[in-house]
């Protein structure tokens, strides 16, 4: 989750999302050397006291102000498109889960091995019990085992949401009539939270996300316990 | 869980962020690439004004030579930080297989047996 004041990305907890940081960080970067040049070129305009008035032609700047920004596209466009296509991959999930959002909650049917299905509404700020996080905690957590590829079938019931895990660098929409794909695979145990990402009603900032990763051992007895 | 603090919380310091941007402390490769950038630009800047004696141009040199410098060390350093990453991704594999798989047919380690096995 997310520690107060935070503008950064959360820390990766899936292997996409470490992918996706290492290419922020990269953007980054290129971001803050132009930022550079153009605050350098700034100052070089304030401190000069010639004015020139009849340029006719700068063939040669004009040339380096497209080769070099088209350069710097493309140095940003590939890693890019590498990261785009690794979301796409689909190494045999093993775990199926159906999820649909509603106004304003969020339902789960887990119909692979068992028949289970609850709703995951958000704790009110008056019910928290001491040290929970208020507008993220639910009453029924969506448990998934850890290092398991899982796929998880997005869609919902009334209105656009969207399910969003950030940590796990998860955001697919839940479109009524519609049924999306995505492939989650945590690389280790642990709480993440989320929140619902597509304006949906007065209760949009209600509706938040938590996954409870635990070990697969552990899944099967609670799977066994809740059947 | 709200006891622990998290990294770049304020009760720690903030992270300093070169424009408020670029957290050079927990981004991998971004101080060295800045530092070495830093000193590529000062050495490009005063070598070509002992040179030439323009100032202005030598400035020009020096901002051109900070940002060359610095965007080629940070190719070369993340390069070889994602190489690394895949080595250690490859060991820590290797190693699972080791405790997963010892004495098994399944042994990296094992060699392969040729003789036939007697009944």
């Amino acid at each position: 989750m997310a520690h107060p004041l935070q503008l950064g990305l959360q820390d990766a907890s899936s292997p996409i999302m470490e992918e996706l940081l290492y290419f922020h960080d990269h953007a980054l970067m290129i971001v803050f050397l132009i930022s550079s040049l153009v605050l350098y070129t700034i100052s070089l305009m304030l401190t000069t006291k010639l004015m020139h008035t009849s340029t006719m032609n700068a063939q040669m700047v004009e040339t380096m102000w497209t080769i070099l920004p088209a350069a710097i596209l493309t140095s940003i466009a590939l890693p890019s498109l590498r990261i785009l296509y690794m979301t796409d991959e689909i190494n045999n999930p093993l775990l199926t889960i159906k999820t649909m959002g509603h106004q304003w909650y969020w339902s789960y049917e887990y119909t692979d091995y068992m028949d289970l299905n609850f709703d995951s509404y958000m704790i009110p700020t008056l019910d928290l019990k001491p040290g929970e996080l208020r507008l993220l905690e639910v009453d029924n957590r969506t448990v998934l085992p850890m290092e398991t590829p899982i796929r998880m079938l997005i869609s919902s019931e009334d209105v656009l949401h969207s399910w969003a895990v950030p940590s796990l660098g998860l955001k697919t929409d839940a479109i009524p009539g519609r049924l999306n794909q995505t492939t989650l695979s945590a690389t280790r145990p642990g709480l993440f939270y989320g929140q619902c990402s597509e304006i949906c009603g007065s209760n949009h900032s209600f509706m938040p996300i938590v996954l409870e990763l635990i070990p697969l051992k552990h899944f099967e007895t609670w799977s066994a316990l809740t059947s | 869980m709200a006891a622990v603090p998290e990294p770049g919380e304020p009760g720690k310091g903030k992270p300093f962020k070169l424009l408020g941007i670029l957290d050079v402390e927990n981004i991998p490769c971004a101080r060295d690439s800045i530092l070495y950038g830093s000193l590529g630009s000062v050495v490009a800047g005063l070598g070509h004004f002992l040179l030439t004696s323009r100032i202005r141009r030598s400035c020009d040199v020096g901002v051109g030579g900070f940002i060359l410098v610095t965007l080629g060390c940070w190719f070369h350093c993340r390069y070889n930080y994602a190489k690394q990453r895949i080595q250690q991704r490859i060991a820590r594999e290797g190693i699972k297989n080791k405790v997963l798989y010892e004495s098994t047919h399944l042994d990296p380690e094992r060699k392969p047996t040729n003789g036939n096995h007697s009944n």
